[in-house]
């Protein structure tokens, strides 16, 4: 068993650390996994969207994209964001702040998972249905939104609900960069004081208080979209005839 | 609702089961290095394995150094990145150093040997450790003893055994010198980087509040001094500020440590709170070394002030 864990003490010593390591933590890490997910929520329909267009550069600039953030750890990519990125900018010492630097690493990485998450799922609908659709005189835009979306909603929630929930848990990577978030407060409390079981319990709770709800609302969705549209009342009664 | 209530007891019995992959792995781990050991050496290689609580000679040694000895190695945590304090060669991949040299005089005892006979049989184990892990590997028994610039504090006595302390150290700031800070005077408003469960903080804050300084920086903790290094680099951190015997490794052309030393702080020797015997041999020891002049010798061997 893990030392000291049910020790009275450290958890008294655990309470009391509460507002000044565990809240602070808590409330920067929600607000990147907000803030980042929103991002990635862009990013990835945008090149999702891309990618499944016949417009070549469209497609080739979404590829790239999505390749290159794929295959490179994300350690590296905030890496590169907290000490490279700034350079650019000046040599004198330009800082992202952490909120922004958290925003951009798990954004712009999960964006590219979204984005094949996207890619796969309209990818998926019968390429007959879209020319079904347009041989009805449907534009892009409404083959879109009347009849692949829809379709394709359902396929990748379970998909994007699991990039959601991976965002959250990776927002802990911050804490490499002193990121100010729920695992740089864990750490530093944790090892200050040596209570590491405490420190990574509580750590691992505050997470799974922001993951649940999250992964109980994309089942909720994901349920939600599987119901088949109600019938509508046909209208024009004389289409059905021809 | 029913499923919620599967739900979280599924959840508490993966937590069960986790904690039990726990316990279990770190006894699996312990008991291949424990059997080599003992082969390796000869005089303790029978009837230890099966018995090692009949194998004790004498009630006078206590039973977890006993078990040290049944083992036939000591191990040690200690740093692997400090210059003149312990320095793993990356050629030969030994620990170099002024407190693994401490640890061997510490086995040299427990083994009934000299010091040099103990580096010789190899009877200390080094694992690398940093101010984070050192800790923890500790209070699970992956490690007899910590020797790596443990600061002696009260709250960490409550926790850990402490010797005497071996050494006395202060904490230095390091700055870019390019970056106008002269003196501790300049790091108003600045960031100031320190390592994961250092003391550095609270000493640099006495140290402010005792000079009638007004200056209030940032501190930001970082996991281990090369990141420490790399952010002072790339000047995402004003100043890097640990101990003084760690930033002398970090020295180079670009940067300098300020004049300012606070926070004199106190090496000790740590072993785990409930091995007591080992702990009683540890500072005996240690208090015999300061009192020879040993220690002192073996700091000046070691260029160490």
């Amino acid at each position: 068993m893990i030392k000291g864990l049910f020790d009275g003490k450290r958890w008294l010593a655990l309470w009391k650390a509460i507002p000044e390591y565990y809240v602070p933590g808590f409330f920067m890490t929600l607000k990147i996994a907000v803030a980042g997910l929103a991002v990635a929520l862009i990013l990835g329909i945008l090149f999702g969207t891309f990618s499944t267009m016949k417009w070549k550069p469209a497609k080739l600039l979404s590829r790239i994209y999505v390749e290159f953030i794929q295959n490179t750890p994300l350690a590296l990519q905030v890496l590169f964001y907290y000490s490279v990125l700034p350079m650019l900018f000046s040599s004198s010492g330009f800082r992202i702040p952490k909120f922004v630097l958290g925003v951009i690493g798990v954004g712009i990485y999960h964006g590219a998972y979204i984005s094949e998450v996207i890619r796969t799922g309209i990818e998926a609908i019968p390429k007959g249905q879209s020319e079904a659709a347009q041989s009805q005189g449907f534009s892009y835009i409404q083959t879109m939104s009347y009849i692949i979306l829809p379709q394709t909603i359902r396929i990748i929630m379970p998909p994007l609900a699991n990039q959601a929930l991976n965002l959250v848990k990776n927002t802990s990577i911050l804490a490499m960069v002193a990121g100010m978030d729920l695992m740089y407060y864990t750490d530093s409390w944790g090892s200050e004081r040596g209570f590491f079981a405490q420190a990574y319990f509580t750590s691992a709770l505050l997470y799974f208080i922001i993951c649940f709800p999250l992964a109980r609302l994309a089942r909720y969705l994901e349920i939600r979209s599987m119901r088949l549209p109600a019938p509508k009342k046909i209208v024009f009664e004389e289409d059905g005839v021809c | 609702m029913k499923k919620n209530v599967l739900s979280l007891a599924l959840a508490a019995v993966m937590a069960l089961s986790l904690s039990a992959c726990g316990s279990g792995s770190s006894e699996t781990t312990a008991a291949p290095s424990a059997e080599t050991a003992a082969a390796a050496d000869t005089t303790a290689a029978e009837g230890s394995g099966s018995a090692p609580s009949e194998a004790a000679p004498s009630g006078d040694i206590p039973a977890d150094v006993q078990k040290i000895i049944d083992r036939g190695v000591l191990k040690v945590g200690c740093k692997s990145d400090i210059p003149k304090f312990s320095l793993q060669n990356t050629a030969t991949g030994e620990y170099e150093g002024f407190e693994d040299d401490l640890a061997y005089e510490i086995a040299g005892d427990i083994f009934g040997c000299t010091a040099d006979e103990a580096k010789e049989k190899k009877l200390v184990e080094f694992q690398g450790v940093t101010a984070k892990t050192r800790g923890p590997l500790l209070e699970n028994g992956e490690i007899d003893l910590v020797i790596a610039t443990f600061t002696i504090t009260d709250e960490r006595k409550e926790t850990y055994n402490f010797s005497t302390p071996y050494y006395t150290d202060a904490v230095g700031l390091l700055v870019n010198k390019d970056s106008g800070i002269n003196s501790i005077e300049d790091l108003d408003g600045k960031i100031i980087g320190v390592a994961q469960s250092s003391t550095t903080k609270d000493g640099f804050k006495a140290y402010v509040e005792e000079k009638g300084l007004t200056v209030n920086p940032e501190f930001q903790e970082f996991d281990g001094y090369p990141a420490l290094a790399q952010a002072l680099a790339t000047k995402q951190i004003d100043c890097f500020s640990v101990d003084r015997a760690i930033l002398a490794g970090y020295v180079n052309d670009s940067n300098q440590i300020l004049e300012d030393r606070f926070a004199e702080q106190d090496y000790g020797v740590a072993s785990a709170k409930e091995n007591t015997g080992l702990a009683d041999l540890v500072e005996s020891k240690v208090t015999s070394m300061l009192s020879d002049g040993s220690m002192k010798a073996l700091q000046d061997e070691w260029g160490l002030q």
